[in-house]
């Protein structure tokens, strides 16, 4: 969300310097146009707009506008609710489906951080069923955040462990290890983003823009947690089932071609609740809380238990 | 068709309405107990022993956006959570229609929630036991309790009245001489379990509901583990179902 990232961000200073300089978007786009207009002959050959209903007129143009946005600059407030009410209306004309696109900013003095319980995870996947219809994950490609792996009593070995398994659990001598987005302090997949479309929020959540997304996945090359997801096809939600509580940099619809990933729910955690996966754990395995908070629960774990960080470098 | 035969269908079919009839029965009474809890707030038969002090309501939207769930919840008595704080317990249990959801406590999954009393089976036990008192080593006792799974009693060589008061058959008997009820059951389970009951005080054990910000209200021992038989069962783990891809090129 370059184009949108809050002024009071401390990120907010980088943006203008997304591609290196500023750009002028006008000219960038005579260009573009220039070269689309001899592509649209051919093209309308194949699907003429007169052909069109209206809605699929209404989609083409609203998802349009909703690409270009104007102009390369941080976007006003009214601009963003422009852009939200759009992305709102093209859910509507496209799925039928009433949507809410929140863009709430970080809380001051939050730092996300969550710890895993290795000792309780049963392995039922219950956080995965609650994370793929919380986040609108697409149903066609069956795409998950978060991976269980398996494990035999005694090492965590990765390499060795089984995220595939497909029986009664818990089995005897085996553990069970999530993985998903761990929101790394030092994220190696904002480095790499050429095109600046991934960054961390000041409450430690990173996000991409999808729309500023080229689709060009070093990002996924750079985490070693194998944590982000690429969207080959456009994903597929039944409109039944989609999840009206969205995020503009969370949930929302996503399109073909650009990568996603965890946002411990932001819709959901910047308004002070939990992430779905710990809401629907039935063991209690996932603990989830503001590390700068001395009196979370997240402290008290850090604090008291034995705790290590799971590093794959 | 024999007259026999006829008799034979005649009679089956009279039991399966009687069958019918009793759980419809049962229905209606449970209902009644939860339209009581609903109105009531903390569903006790005695006043004197209402011990849910709290209403919280909790957003719900996993299943069902923007419903919203309410849980009864009482002050932990004696107990800090991290940082010190003072925290609260639920006093409820989930749908009781879904014996998952009881036994799991997914409660913020959808189900309503009701305060914990009303669903009880044999709730309140006077309702038997007259004169609040436990007949010990009496044959009825096991019959009447036959829902009952004794795997915790059992495998610790415990009698009703290890934890049940058994001259006041409602409350929980402590062994400092204390009494606890129901709602704060927390109190007897941590008498052996102290280290999972230091754990679920500080957070790392059992689960908090609704949100990371605002008032802590935890659930209680019994909301996911059946005290008679505490170990959650086992399960085949959730797959995600999976749009079919269209054979031939891809669009």
């Amino acid at each position: 969300m370059s184009a949108e990232r809050p002024q009071d961000t401390p990120n907010g200073a980088a943006e203008s310097t997304v591609l290196g300089k500023r750009v002028d978007r006008r000219r960038a786009l005579s260009v573009l146009i220039g070269g689309m207009a001899a592509a649209a002959g051919a093209a309308s050959a194949c699907s003429p707009l007169s052909a069109m209903t209206d809605e699929e007129k209404e989609a083409k143009r609203l998802a349009w506008r909703e690409y270009i946005k104007g102009n390369y600059r941080t976007m006003t407030e009214a601009e963003r609710a422009e852009t939200i009410a759009r992305l709102e209306h093209l859910a509507k004309v496209k799925q039928g489906t009433d949507v809410t696109i929140q863009s709430t900013g970080a809380q001051p003095g939050v730092v996300f951080g969550y710890a895993f319980n290795i000792s309780k995870c049963q392995g039922f996947r219950s956080c995965v069923e609650a994370c793929i219809n919380e986040n609108n994950l697409d149903r066609r490609a069956a795409t998950q955040y978060i991976r269980i792996f398996e494990m035999e009593d005694g090492v965590i070995d990765l390499d060795h462990a089984d995220a595939t398994f497909q029986h009664e659990v818990p089995a005897e001598g085996h553990f069970y290890l999530g993985t998903q987005c761990f929101q790394c302090a030092d994220p190696p997949c904002v480095k790499v983003c050429p095109v600046g479309a991934t960054w961390q929020e000041p409450d430690g959540i990173t996000v991409v823009d999808y729309d500023w997304c080229i689709g060009c996945r070093y990002c996924m090359a750079a985490c070693p947690y194998w944590a982000r997801r690429f969207n080959w096809s456009a994903p597929e939600v039944p409109a039944a089932e989609v999840n009206p509580n969205q995020h503009y940099l969370g949930n929302r619809a996503r399109k073909v071609g650009v990568v996603e990933k965890c946002t411990f729910c932001i819709h959901r955690t910047r308004q002070g609740r939990l992430p779905a996966c710990v809401e629907a754990c039935p063991t209690g395995a996932r603990v989830f809380g503001n590390l700068l908070d001395p009196k979370s629960e997240i402290r008290w774990v850090l604090a008291n238990k034995r705790v290590f960080r799971l590093r794959r470098i | 068709m024999t007259p026999r035969r006829l008799l034979t269908i005649a009679f089956l079919v009279a039991q399966a309405w009687m069958i019918s009839a009793c759980r419809d029965r049962d229905r209606a009474a449970a209902d009644d107990r939860a339209e009581l809890g609903a109105i009531r707030g903390a569903p006790v038969t005695d006043p004197a022993r209402a011990s849910a002090d709290s209403v919280v309501t909790i957003a719900n939207a996993t299943l069902e956006p923007g419903a919203l769930g309410t849980v009864f919840s009482a002050r932990v008595d004696g107990w800090k959570g991290p940082g010190d704080q003072p925290f609260e317990v639920t006093v409820r249990t989930a749908d009781p229609a879904s014996a998952l959801h009881r036994r799991f406590g997914t409660i913020t999954m959808g189900t309503s929630l009701r305060a914990r009393a009303p669903d009880l089976g044999q709730y309140p036990c006077t309702s038997c036991h007259l004169g609040r008192r436990m007949l010990l080593a009496d044959e009825r006792v096991a019959d009447a309790h036959d829902n009952i799974e004794s795997v915790h009693p059992a495998q610790t060589g415990a009698i009703c009245s290890t934890c049940h008061a058994a001259d006041d058959v409602e409350l929980l008997a402590l062994k400092s001489g204390e009494r606890a009820t129901l709602d704060h059951a927390y109190r007897l389970c941590a008498q052996c379990h102290f280290s999972q009951a230091e754990s679920w005080a500080g957070g790392a054990h059992g689960k908090r509901l609704d949100g990371w910000q605002g008032r802590r209200v935890v659930m209680g021992c019994a909301d996911c583990h059946d005290p008679h038989a505490p170990a959650l069962e086992p399960r085949i783990p959730f797959r995600a179902p999976q749009i079919e891809r269209p054979r031939g090129p891809r669009p």
